[in-house]
């Protein structure tokens, strides 16, 4: 009886196990895609910002690096006219913020001395549940800080992390610009 | 001819004892659902983690941070589903009560406890040092910044701090240490210890994070848990007490700090036939009501009337304080009831023989079985044992029940031996009798124990020696 128990048991939990694993695996592609989208979708709203905010869309779902040269284009159009970059504007990326659930990195266009639009690059998504987050925060936050115009804004709650983060990253993108 | 007719009749015979024993059926179901049990316990600890995989969780291996975050909600994982399989096994379920028995449910419970609480340790170190690798912070700081940052984080770790309380106060030497009602109220913290642990699932972790299986999963079995325990652990009680409306008819002692309790009350026709399974009293009198009293009834319940009015009996000794109150209960007290649990009884059954073996107190049971447990004369033998002839109470009762039924009866007499491990007074046991000189079928016969622990492991090594199986080994404890 207790051989019976012991084998089915584990011919259970093993078949349960492998039948999780594979379909994992399916799942893992998908939610990568999951967390691209969030990605394009916050990027996706700056079509209004320009035609660079475009470019980088499309590189805010792969690596820090590539959006990197496009923050450094930014920081470049910044030292070439230094003072009048809040007149002149463009588009200026933050540095990118490590946290526990993720980094995060957003970017400005800058015109007419005004925030004109925030852009996440890369929000938090180690998993479902912080991509989940990211798509509620990052709409609130963005909004929050058009209004603001500043980087002092309220952290949204239940995504802490997450806000704190962004905020960090825009300071950065604020102090490239100079506003 | 003459071997011709020797071979034909030797299976025939050795067919007919199994055919006549007629428990066999009630035996290989009750096993079966045991095996199924066992099989659902462990699937829900792989499904647990299954799930998580299956919602693509095994892609944070890719890095070091990763596999440390990782390993770390799997821990978390495990961890609540073992602490839910607990307050599952605790809450005392007809399913579980009837397969396994209350006792062993209670034991699977208590193993269960340390592994869960290392699990959930091992969760949140995993996850501290994760998450601090991924920010770049050492894990002692990244375990202030979840503390101080992340919503809800303060919450978990209360309800681990809980966790290791209930834990620490349940262990055996921390337990004997302070009184049943100090560890029984640190024992509730438990349902705080869950419910703090809660928050931090929902907006932290990705247990119920929406469009994934595990919402899913982890709010059914939440809800069930829930459900059950306050359906079997409140509800039911709350109902039987209602229904049966026991009072206190009268207190009669039976001997030196034992009495009898005798209630009154109605429909109780359905208590009949629990055998020696045991009831949860509570004698509702002042300074009382809130102390839980585990006896099996010491009679089957009378019936007067049709509507199941009538009276039952419990049989108690002073072993604790509060039982020795129980000596001075007025007549008219109300009494709340909720049972009959365990498998002291024919539930248990899964041979033709049996054998019942009372010490003491734990007589009481024992002549509750053997007034209501099915057998044909001749299968079943009685053992009575004590230090003296007045401490087998109710003996006179056992006598009567088993000439009427034509059950074996032997008294044993006077004190163990110093220093044997024997269950056997002196006189008995120098002259080298064991259960089986009492009990010859010993072997294929269900074993019905009563009494001190100590005393009653003699008795269950002895049975062992004879070849008596773990499946035909029935012991009650009475001391936790």
């Amino acid at each position: 009886m207790r051989i019976r128990a012991v084998v089915s048991a584990t011919l259970a939990s093993v078949g349960i196990l492998v039948a999780g694993w594979q379909s994992g695996t399916h799942v893992t592609t998908t939610s990568s895609a999951v967390g691209t989208a969030a990605g394009t979708n916050g990027t996706g709203s700056t079509g209004t910002g320009g035609g660079t905010a475009g470019s980088s869309g499309s590189t805010g779902s792969s690596a820090s690096g590539s959006t990197g040269t496009s923050g450094s284009t930014g920081s470049t159009g910044s030292t070439g006219s230094t003072g009048a970059a809040a007149t002149a504007g463009g588009t200026f990326a933050g540095s990118v913020v490590q946290t526990r659930f993720g980094p995060v990195q957003v970017q400005i266009s800058v015109g007419s001395g005004k925030i004109s639009e925030v852009t996440a690059l890369q929000l938090t998504n180690e998993d479902r549940r912080s991509v989940q987050i990211s798509n509620y925060a990052a709409p609130v936050l963005r909004s929050e800080v058009l209004q603001a115009q500043s980087a002092n804004v309220q952290t949204v709650s239940g995504a802490t992390v997450t806000s704190s983060a962004y905020l960090t990253s825009l300071q950065s993108a604020l102090d490239a610009a100079h506003l | 001819m003459n071997t011709s007719t020797q071979t034909a009749l030797q299976p025939a015979a050795r067919r007919v004892p199994v055919a006549r024993n007629p428990f066999e059926g009630q035996h290989r179901r009750r096993m079966l659902k045991a095996d199924l049990l066992t099989v659902i316990a462990w699937a829900s600890l792989a499904g647990a983690v299954a799930l998580w995989l299956a919602d693509g969780g095994a892609a944070g291996f890719s890095s070091v941070a990763g596999a440390f975050t990782a390993v770390g909600i799997v821990a978390g994982l495990a961890g609540m589903d073992l602490v839910l399989l607990m307050l599952l096994l605790a809450a005392r379920l007809p399913i579980i009560d009837g397969t396994v028995g209350h006792d062993r449910a209670l034991e699977f419970h208590r193993k269960l406890g340390k592994p869960s609480l290392y699990l959930l340790l091992a969760h949140g170190v995993l996850l501290a040092v994760g998450y601090g690798m991924a920010e770049g912070l050492d894990p002692v700081s990244e375990a202030v910044a979840l503390w101080v940052q992340v919503p809800d984080m303060w919450l978990a770790y209360v309800s681990t701090a809980l966790f290791i309380t209930v834990v620490v106060t349940s262990l055996v030497a921390v337990r004997r240490r302070f009184p049943y009602e100090f560890w029984y109220v640190v024992h509730l913290l438990t349902y705080a210890a869950v419910l703090t642990s809660l928050p931090h699932q929902f907006s932290v972790g990705g247990l119920f994070a929406e469009g994934t299986w595990q919402r899913w999963y982890w709010l059914a079995v939440c809800i069930g848990t829930g459900a059950a325990l306050l359906h079997y652990r409140v509800l039911e009680p709350i109902v039987a007490t209602f229904r049966h409306q026991l009072r206190v008819s009268r207190v009669v002692a039976v001997g030196h700090g034992v009495v009898s309790i005798e209630m009154a009350g109605r429909h109780l026709d359905e208590l009949a036939g629990s055998g020696g399974r045991f009831f949860i009293w509570r004698f509702l009198a002042p300074g009382q009501w809130w102390h839980p009293h585990p006896f099996s009834l010491s009679a089957e319940p009378l019936q007067f009337d049709d509507d199941g009015g009538g009276r039952l009996r419990i049989t108690v000794r002073d072993l604790g304080r509060g039982s020795a109150r129980l000596a001075r209960l007025k007549p008219g007290t109300r009494v709340a009831v909720e049972g009959p649990y365990g498998l002291f009884s024919t539930a248990s059954r899964s041979r033709k023989h049996v054998v019942m073996i009372g010490a003491g107190i734990g007589i009481t049971p024992i002549r509750a079985l053997l007034e209501s447990t099915p057998f044909a004369p001749g299968d079943a033998t009685v053992i009575l044992r004590g230090h003296s002839p007045s401490v087998l109470y109710l003996g006179q009762e056992v006598l009567d029940l088993c000439q009427r039924r034509g059950a074996t009866l032997f008294h044993l007499t006077g004190r163990r031996p110093r220093g044997a491990q024997t269950w056997l007074p002196e006189k008995e046991a120098r002259s080298g009798y064991r259960l089986a000189s009492y009990a010859p079928d010993l072997a294929d016969s269900d074993v019905y124990v009563c009494g001190p622990a100590g005393w009653a492991q003699n008795v269950l090594d002895d049975a062992r020696r004879a070849g008596v199986r773990e499946e035909q080994i029935h012991y009650e404890r009475f001391d936790w």
